[in-house]
């Protein structure tokens, strides 16, 4: 590594300003998984399902379950897999946590980074496509069938009438899409799907029309009900003092629910 | 000329006092560790003084702003690497100063041939409590000072940052609340910008005056505050 003061003064050619992996090239710390080859037999890769996200009158729900597998193994039943990258985004990730904790480890430096360097925060859009441009980088990992990641994104986006909490989702190669409804990923992900999907176009109460506490109680039951089909689901059982994570977008920011108010917001839902 | 020993200390003396010659007309700076974090404050024509760094640091200085631009940078650099390769935990100011800028101060102030950095800083790490926090006070030549909590002066007149520090240690040795901080921050800019003034007496004047100070006018007090309390990352928060 080079010494701190090489990293603070030699800065050879141009560049995009604020780019924390370009400073991280120039210190000689590059992060991508281009050319690095796999060798010997592949170890049981350590899983993290499930994620979700929705909207609810008053923003977005990102919510994740607590388990971690390898195999038929349960590692964890207290992973957090919604993270908060900075004060207006959050990731939530399914799929490979070595890979997955890496991505949002370099988002959040580069968030902050461009933020503290150009005194200006990131817009919506470019921190949608870091995370693009991050899952393209991991691209040839993935195609060994190692380090695969299905991330969901949500931020809020500033705009002249205030901030709008959106909701994004990808595919492998990066490319992301926005959500008007609700989006899952990992191997709950289908029955998970299935329910929001008939409470969207059936239900008495659509998931967007919920309100805090009705999404969050809603976010339980879709855990537990995946559990039910999904053995990679769980660690979520609020009569157990099993929590999920769950954090709120909402114009103003975001905001964790923290293990009380799971607990009162579910049993105020289910009495 | 560097071939030769006397001419290069002559140089350099040159050097010095050329530095020196255009710090002159700056605008003193003011850190102090209070009960909700350490305070930093500034008073410039509309540029930026005060600025975050990282997770606990910040950073207030005078002199030319390409070169509190460049330090600026540099410091952002080095920390953001840093917690990267290693922890949020492990930027810590006193390595940030002593193995990075001082260095490279240093360096630049010797290099004769090459244009000078024209900055005097203050730098800030808040802790867990008042006797935690660090402060830094960094000279254009890349000396440096660093104490735990206390008051931190940058001026380019050393007798009026001397006494400054002084009558403000005294003023908040008791009284930590950031509001007199504030107050006697402002104080003592007046006292040292005011040309009138006899030091100390001019601190207690602008302490004490009701009337708004006319050294103010259409001038920008830009305050920066590092919270003890709250999320680590989120430590720093600015107001003019």
């Amino acid at each position: 590594m080079k010494t701190m003061e090489t990293q603070m003064w030699g800065r050879p050619g141009p560049e995009l300003a604020g780019d924390f992996m370009a400073l991280l090239a120039r210190a000689g710390l590059d992060t991508s998984a281009k050319g690095q080859a796999r060798e010997g037999s592949m170890p049981v890769e350590i899983q993290a399902t499930t994620v979700f996200a929705f909207h609810f009158s008053g923003g977005v729900l990102v919510v994740g379950d607590r388990r971690a597998t390898a195999g038929n193994f349960i590692v964890s039943d207290t992973v957090d897999k919604v993270i908060e990258l900075d004060q207006t985004s959050v990731l939530a990730i399914a799929g490979v946590p070595a890979t997955a904790f890496e991505m949002a480890r370099v988002l959040q430096h580069s968030f902050e980074y461009y933020r503290r360097s150009q005194l200006q925060p990131l817009s919506l859009a470019a921190k949608v496509r870091a995370l693009a441009r991050l899952l393209r980088e991991n691209m040839p990992m993935a195609l060994q069938g190692v380090g695969i990641v299905s991330p969901l994104f949500a931020g809020v986006e500033t705009t002249p009438e205030g901030g709008v909490p959106r909701i994004f989702y990808y595919d492998p190669l990066g490319a992301n899409f926005q959500s008007a409804d609700y989006v899952a990923a990992g191997s709950g992900s289908p029955a998970i799907r299935s329910v929001f999907g008939f409470e969207t176009q059936f239900g008495r109460r659509k998931p967007s029309e919920m309100t805090l506490e009705e999404a969050v109680g809603f976010a339980l039951r879709l855990l537990l009900t995946a559990s039910q089909f999904d053995s990679a689901t769980g660690g979520v059982d609020p009569e157990k003092s099993g929590f999920a994570t769950i954090k709120v977008l909402t114009p103003a920011g975001i905001r964790t629910i923290e293990p009380a108010e799971q607990t009162a917001m579910f049993r105020k839902v289910t009495a | 000329m560097t071939e030769e020993p006397y001419r290069w200390l002559e140089a350099i003396e040159n050097r010095r006092e050329y530095i020196q010659e255009q710090l002159k007309p700056s605008s003193p700076v003011f850190a102090a560790s209070v009960d909700e974090g350490v305070l930093l404050l500034g008073v410039g024509g509309g540029l930026s003084k005060v600025f975050e760094i990282f997770d606990r640091h910040a950073m207030v200085a005078l002199g030319h702003p390409a070169d509190i631009e460049r330090m600026r940078q540099g410091l952002i650099d080095a920390a953001h690497l840093e917690s990267f390769t290693r922890a949020a935990e492990d930027v810590s100011l006193r390595r940030l100063v002593s193995f990075g800028l001082s260095v490279q101060l240093k360096t630049s102030f010797e290099q004769i041939f090459t244009a000078p950095f024209l900055v005097e800083t203050l730098l800030a790490e808040v802790g867990a409590t008042r006797e935690q926090d660090v402060l830094a006070r960094v000279r254009f030549d890349g000396s440096f000072e660093l104490e735990n909590g206390g008051v931190m002066v940058a001026c380019a007149h050393s007798e009026r940052e001397r006494v400054a520090k002084q009558w403000l240690a005294q003023k908040l040795a008791s009284d930590h609340s950031l509001e007199t901080a504030r107050k006697c921050f402002l104080a003592a800019w007046v006292g040292i910008m005011d040309p009138r003034a006899v030091l100390v007496d001019g601190f207690e004047q602008a302490l004490t005056s009701t009337e708004p100070c006319k050294l103010l006018e259409g001038k920008i007090v830009e305050v920066g505050l590092l919270r003890r309390s709250g999320p680590r990352s989120r430590a720093y928060q600015a107001w003019t």
